[in-house]
C-alpha cells in the first residue's frame, strides 16, 4: 500500500499580526501532538518538503492587483507551492492520497485579488487545480470545502466552470463571515447545478454534517464522477472554534475523511489552536493514511457531548432533498440559460475586504459561447487604504476555452492597451496558451508570464 | 601522552598520540566474543611505548552495544507505557513484553487522565511471573510532565525494590513518544552488559596504573566520562562511524562542504560535512530498523570495498560483496578492487605482480581484456559511490522546513572536497575525485583515522529547554530536568537563553565538562505568543544550546 503524503509547513516565522488568529503559534500545539505521536515515522506517512509556487501558478488563477509581488509574501508562495507539492506526489503515483497541512490559508481569495479577505490574499486550492488542469491534463475535479466559514473564494474563481464541483458546507450565513454560501448560489448561466451550499444552522453536530455527507455530498459526487476530490479542509467546525459555533469533533473530522476519501486535503481555517487542531489534524491524517483513528479524541470529548436538535435535522433533511434536486436539474438550467441570456451575460457585485479594509466594485461579462464554458471580462474597481483608487480592465479564456473565445479575447486585450483608457490596468489571462498577460497603461509597460 | 582505540566489526585501531605526532598505531582483528581482550591487547602494544603513568587521556569507541542490540542479547526487559489518547497502541507494541497503562498528559504537560495504582502493580506482578527484572516506563508527553513516570517509578520499587527502572523522560525527553520508547527499551536492554564491560576495562586500566580518566566516544561524535556512560550504554552505537568521520575532520583541519569517504575492506561509509560540521541523521540513529533519540552522524554504508572480489560470469564483469579474503597484491587468492585499481593506475600497492596475475588469469578465455575489464569495475564502484554520496545530497536538500526563511534559502549542497580515509582510500579516491572533477585529500594516517578522531574527540553536550510562561514552568530534554520559572509576564527572549545556559554549565559540570561549557553555541531559538482571546497570555520558547562535536584545546593538528 502506497503511503499518505503529509506537508507539514506551520510557517512559524509568518504572522498577519502577532495577535491575529493567523499568528505563528496557530499549528505550535499540532507540532507538538504529530511530534510526539511520531506519525511521520511510520511507514503509512511520507513527509515533503515544501517549496515555493512560481508566479505564473498564481497568475493562473488570479489578477493581482497590480501585480503579484504586492499581493503575496514568501509565506503565501511556501503554502500554495506546498499544495503542488503534494499534488505531484499524487498524480505521480508516490503516494496514494496528500494532506498539506499548511499556512497562511486561501479559501477567501477571489479571482480579483486587490488585498487581503477573511485572511487570505490568494486561493491554494484553485492554484492547485488549475496546476493540476494544465500540468496533468486533469479536467472534472470536486473541491469539498469543509471550512465552517463558506469558501467564497474558490466558488467565485470556479463560478462559471462547469467542469469543476464546488461543495461548502458552513455555519449560515447569516450568522458567521463572509455572509454568503446560500442555497441560491448554484453557479453561472453555463455552470448551473457545479456550486452546491450547504448553510447548516449553528451548533449542528457531527451527526448533522455526516447526514449532508452521505445523502448529498457521496451521491453529488458519485454523479459527478470527479478524476479528483480535493478538501478544503478547514477545521473550524469544532465545538471549541473560537469564531464560529458548531459542534463538530475531531472523530467527526476523521470519519468524514474516511468517507469522503479526498486525493487532496488542504488545511484552511480553524482557530481553536490548542483545543482542535492537535487533534483534527492527527484525525485527518490517520484517516487519510488508513490508521485506526478509535482512540483519537479531545481531551474534554465524550460521544454523548452534543446531540442534534429534532429541528435542526428536520431543517437539514430539507435542504439536503432541495440541493440534491438543484444538482440533478443542472443540465436542463443550462440549456434554459443558453437559449434565455443574449450574447453577453453580466452580473454586478460589491465586495469587502475584511482584513484590509477595501472595497471593490464589480461587473463581469460572460461570453456564452455555444463550445466552451465562455471567457470573462472583469471590470473592477477598488478603493485601497494606501494605493487609492484602482481601476482594473480582466480577460480570462478558460482552461478549456474554445478557440473562438481564445481570439475573441486576445482581440479585445490589444485593442484595450494599444490606446488610451481608463483602467490602470489591462490583463490577459490565457489559460489555453498559458500565458498571463499585464499592461501598466500609465507607462505603458507590459508584463508578461 | 593520548590513547585513541577503535574497536571495529572487524579490526580494532589504536593511536598513542603526543599532542603533535602518531608516535604508534596498532591494528589487531577484533575478536568478536571478547570485545575486552581485543582492547586490551591493543592497548598493551600501545603501552610499550609509554607507560601507564603517562598517559593523560583514553578515549575508545566500541561496537560492544551495538552487537549486543544487533543479535538482541541484552537483559530481558519489559514495557509499561502510558500512551493516552491518539494513534492505536499497536503502533506503540514493538517488543515483546509491552503492557498499556493509564495516565496521560498533554503537549503542555497538563495530566489529562490520572494513573491507576492498581493497574501498575497488576502489571509488576506480570512482569515478575515472567521472570523480568528490568522496566522502561515511557509517557507520551512525559518530556512536558514526568510526574506520572515518577509515580510509576516510585508504585514498582515500592512494590518490588529489586526492579532496575527507567524512565523516558530521563532517557531521552525530546518530542517523539515512538523513539523515546525505542531508546528507552534499549538503554535499559543494554545496560548491566555495558556496565560490566565498563567496570572490567576500569580494573584493568587500574592494574596497568592509569590513573587518568576513561572517555567513551559517542555516536555524536563527542566523548562523555565511562562514568557517565554507566546510565547511558545507547550512546555509544555506532560511535565506530563517528570517530572516522572526527578523524577526517582532525587529519584535515577545517575543512568546508565536504563528503567523508571511508573506504575500508568491505564497505564505503560516507559522511558529510557541512561548513565544517558532520551532517546529523535526521531521525537520529536507526537501530534495528526503529528511529531513535540518539544524536548520531548521517552516514551511508555500501557494501563494497578494496577487498571486495571481482568475478566474471558469463561475460558480464561482477563487483560482489561478500569478501573471500584480502586483495592478492596482500597475497589473497582472489583479485579484488584494489588489484584492479592497482593494476589500472599502477599504485604500486602490495606486491603489485601479483594484482596482475590473478587478474590476468581471470581474463583468461572470456574474450575480456584487462584494459576493459578495469574499465569496467572502476565504473561500477565509482557508480555505487557516487550515487549514495548524490543521495545524501538530495536527502539532505529535501529534508523537510518548517520557517519560511528555510524555503525561500533552500539548500544546495557544494562540495569542495572529498576527505578519504580508511585503507582503501588511496586506490580508489583520487580516481573518484577526478571523475566528480572536485579535489580530494587523503591524509597521512587516513589508515587509523578512527583511532585518532576517537583520540582527539571533545565532549559534546546538546540540549533543548522549552519553557512555557504561561504556566511558568520548564523541561529540559536532557536528564529529564524540569522546574518553574518566576518571572511571568516579563520573561524574554534574553531570560529564555540565559536560562538554557546555566543548565547546560550545571549538566556540563556533573559530567566534569566545564572547561567547553564556554564553547557552547545556540541552535534553535523559536518563541511564541500565547494569544487568549486576543491577549498576551504568556510565551513559548524553545531553546537549543549545544558544545557541538570538535577536538580537545590541546589538539593543533597531526604536525609531525
Ligand atoms: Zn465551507
Ligand atoms: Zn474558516
Ligand atoms: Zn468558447
Amino acid at each position: 500500500m502506497k503511503p499518505t503524503g503529509l506537508i507539514f509547513f506551520p510557517a512559524f516565522d509568518w504572522a498577519i499580526s502577532p495577535t491575529h488568529p493567523e499568528r505563528e503559534e496557530r499549528l505550535l500545539y499540532t507540532r507538538d501532538q504529530i511530534f510526539e505521536e511520531g506519525i511521520m515515522d511510520l511507514p503509512q506517512i511520507r513527509e515533503y518538503k515544501p517549496r515555493m509556487a512560481e508566479k505564473k501558478d498564481i497568475a493562473r488563477v488570479h489578477f493581482c492587483v497590480p501585480d503579484v509581488d504586492a499581493q503575496i509574501t514568501e509565506a503565501h508562495l511556501v503554502s500554495a507551492g506546498s499544495s503542488l507539492v503534494i499534488a505531484d506526489a499524487v498524480m505521480q503515483g508516490e503516494v496514494k492520497n496528500g494532506f498539506a497541512l499548511v499556512r497562511p490559508p486561501g479559501h477567501h481569495a477571489m479571482t480579483v485579488a486587490h488585498g487581503n479577505r477573511g485572511f487570505c490574499n490568494i486561493n491554494n486550492e484553485a492554484i492547485m487545480v488549475e496546476y493540476l488542469r494544465k500540468k496533468y491534463g486533469l479536467r472534472k475535479i470536486a473541491i469539498v470545502d469543509t471550512d465552517v466559514h463558506h469558501g467564497d473564494g474558490t466558488q467565485e474563481i470556479f463560478w462559471h466552470d462547469p467542469d469543476i464541483l464546488f461543495i461548502s458546507f458552513h455555519q449560515d450565513g447569516r450568522t458567521l463571515y463572509p455572509g454568503t454560501g446560500f442555497i441560491e448560489e448554484l453557479g453561472g448561466p453555463l455552470a448551473h447545478g457545479s456550486t452546491i451550499n450547504i448553510p447548516l444552522p449553528p451548533r449542528t453536530t457531527d451527526m448533522g454534517i455526516h447526514y449532508v455527507l452521505d445523502n448529498l455530498v457521496l451521491p453529488i459526487l458519485d454523479e459527478f464522477k470527479p478524476e479528483l476530490i480535493v478538501n478544503s479542509a478547514g477545521q473550524d467546525n469544532h465545538y471549541s472554534d473560537p469564531l464560529a459555533n458548531m459542534c463538530f469533533s475531531a472523530q467527526g473530522y476523521a470519519i468524514l475523511n474516511s468517507k469522503l476519501a479526498p486525493d487532496i486535503a488542504v488545511l484552511e481555517g480553524g482557530y481553536s489552536v490548542e483545543t482542535a487542531l492537535p487533534y483534527v489534524n492527527m484525525g485527518i491524517i490517520m484517516a487519510m493514511a488508513g490508521i485506526d483513528y478509535s482512540n483519537l479524541r479531545e481531551p474534554d470529548y465524550s460521544p454523548t457531548r452534543f446531540k442534534e436538535s429534532p429541528g435542526n435535522m428536520e431543517y437539514i433533511k430539507k435542504l439536503v432533498a432541495t440541493q440534491l434536486a438543484n444538482f440533478r436539474q443542472r443540465e436542463e438550467v443550462i440549456s434554459r440559460n443558453r437559449k434565455e441570456y443574449k450574447r453577453m451575460y453580466t452580473n454586478y457585485k460589491s465586495i469587502f475586504y475584511d482584513t484590509d479594509g477595501i472595497h471593490e466594485e464589480q461587473s463581469t461579462q460572460l461570453r456564452m459561447c455555444e463550445h466552451c464554458a465562455g471567457y470573462r471580462i472583469i471590470e473592477s474597481s477598488a478603493q485601497h487604504p494606501r494605493w487609492g483608487l484602482n481601476r482594473v480592465f480582466c480577460l480570462s479564456v478558460p482552461t478549456y476555452g474554445c478557440p473562438e473565445c481564445q481570439k475573441e479575447a486576445e482581440r479585445l486585450y490589444e485593442d484595450m492597451t494599444s490606446s488610451r483608457s481608463k483602467y490602470n490596468y489591462v490583463y490577459l489571462q490565457d489559460k489555453v496558451k498559458d500565458v498571463y498577460k499585464s499592461m501598466e497603461s500609465a507607462l505603458s509597460l507590459e508584463t508578461v508570464l | 601522552m593520548l590513547i585513541g582505540i577503535d574497536v571495529g566489526g572487524t579490526f580494532t585501531d589504536g593511536v598513542l598520540f603526543d599532542g603533535q605526532a602518531v608516535v604508534t598505531s596498532v591494528k589487531h582483528p577484533t575478536d568478536k566474543q571478547n570485545l575486552k581482550t581485543t582492547l586490551l591487547k591493543v592497548l598493551d602494544d600501545l603501552l610499550t611505548v609509554s607507560t601507564g603513568g603517562g598517559i593523560s587521556r583514553i578515549v575508545f569507541s566500541t561496537t560492544l552495544v551495538t552487537n549486543l542490540l544487533a543479535t538482541e542479547s541484552g537483559d530481558n526487559t519489559a514495557l509499561l507505557l502510558l500512551p493516552g489518547p491518539g494513534l492505536p497502541l499497536d503502533t506503540y507494541h514493538l517488543f515483546e513484553h509491552t503492557f498499556f497503562l493509564k495516565g496521560s498528559i498533554d503537549f503542555r504537560g497538563r495530566e489529562l487522565e490520572a494513573i491507576d495504582k492498581t493497574e501498575v502493580e497488576k502489571a509488576v506482578g506480570a512482569i515478575k511471573g515472567r521472570g523480568i527484572k528490568k522496566i522502561a516506563v515511557v509517557g507520551k508527553f512525559s518530556n512536558r510532565n514526568s510526574s506520572q513516570e515518577q509515580e510509576v517509578r516510585k508504585i514498582i520499587m515500592k512494590r518490588d525494590p529489586q526492579m532496575e527502572v527507567a524512565i523516558g523522560c530521563e532517557t531521552a525527553g525530546q518530542l517523539n513518544f515512538l523513539r523515546r520508547i525505542v531508546t528507552t527499551y534499549y538503554s535499559v536492554m543494554t545496560q548491566s552488559a555495558w556496565e560490566d564491560f565498563a567496570r572490567e576495562i576500569e580494573k584493568a586500566l587500574a592494574e596497568r596504573g592509569i590513573q587518568t580518566a576513561v572517555d567513551v566516544l559517542k555516536a555524536d561524535g563527542g566523548t562523555m566520562p565511562l562514568q557517565i556512560s554507566r546510565s547511558k550504554p545507547c550512546e555509544t552505537v555506532f560511535s565506530g562511524p563517528a570517530a572516522s568521520t572526527m578523524g577526517a575532520i582532525a587529519l584535515t583541519m577545517n575543512p568546508k562542504n565536504s563528503v567523508v569517504l571511508d573506504i575500508g575492506g568491505t564497505t564505503v561509509d560516507i559522511s558529510l560535512l557541512i561548513d565544517g560540521h558532520p551532517l546529523y541523521a535526521s531521525k537520529g540513529a536507526t537501530i534495528q530498523g526503529h528511529y531513535t533519540h540518539i544524536n548520531a552522524f548521517s552516514v551511508r554504508s555500501i557494501p563494497l570495498g578494496g577487498d571486495s572480489p571481482i568475478n566474471i560470469d558469463q561475460g558480464n564483469i561482477h563487483v560482489e560483496s561478500k569478501r573471500r579474503g584480502a586483495a592478492a597484491c596482500f597475497g589473497g587468492d582472489y583479485p579484488t578492487v584494489t588489484d584492479v585499481f592497482n593494476q589500472k593506475y599502477q599504485l604500486g600497492i602490495g606486491q603489485p605482480l601479483k594484482s596482475t596475475k590473478k587478474l590476468t588469469k581471470l581474463i583468461k578465455d572470456t574474450g575480456i581484456d584487462m584494459e576493459t575489464l578495469c574499465k569496467a569495475v572502476e565504473d561500477i564502484v565509482f557508480n555505487r559511490i557516487q550515487e549514495a554520496i548524490q543521495k545524501m545530497f538530495t536527502e539532505w536538500e529535501n529534508e523537510p522546513a518548517y520557517r519560511v526563511w528555510e524555503v525561500v534559502h533552500g539548500r544546495k549542497f557544494n562540495v569542495q572536497e572529498i576527505i578519504g580515509i580508511g585503507a582503501a582510500s588511496k586506490a580508489i579516491v583520487p580516481g573518484l575525485a577526478q571523475r566528480m572533477q572536485i579535489k580530494c585529500r587523503i591524509p597521512e594516517y587516513a589508515a587509523v583515522a578512527n583511532a585518532l578522531g576517537a583520540c582527539v574527540a571533545r565532549p559534546t553536550l546538546a540540549l533543548k529547554v522549552h519553557i512555557d510562561t504561561q504556566n511558568k514552568v520548564f523541561s529540559i530534554d536532557q536528564d529529564g530536568l524540569s522546574g518553574s520559572i518566576s518571572a511571568g509576564r516579563s520573561f524574554q527572549m534574553k531570560d529564555a537563553k540565559e536560562l538554557a545556559q546555566h543548565h547546560l554549565m550545571e549538566i556540563a559540570k556533573s559530567r566534569g565538562m566545564e572547561q567547553y561549557a564556554g564553547e557552547a553555541e545556540f541552535y534553535l531559538e523559536e518563541q511564541f505568543n500565547v494569544i487568549r482571546g486576543w491577549e498576551t497570555a504568556g510565551k513559548i520558547f524553545d531553546i537549543g544550546v549545544q558544545i557541538s562535536p570538535g577536538f580537545i584545546k590541546e589538539y593543533q593538528g597531526v604536525s609531525r
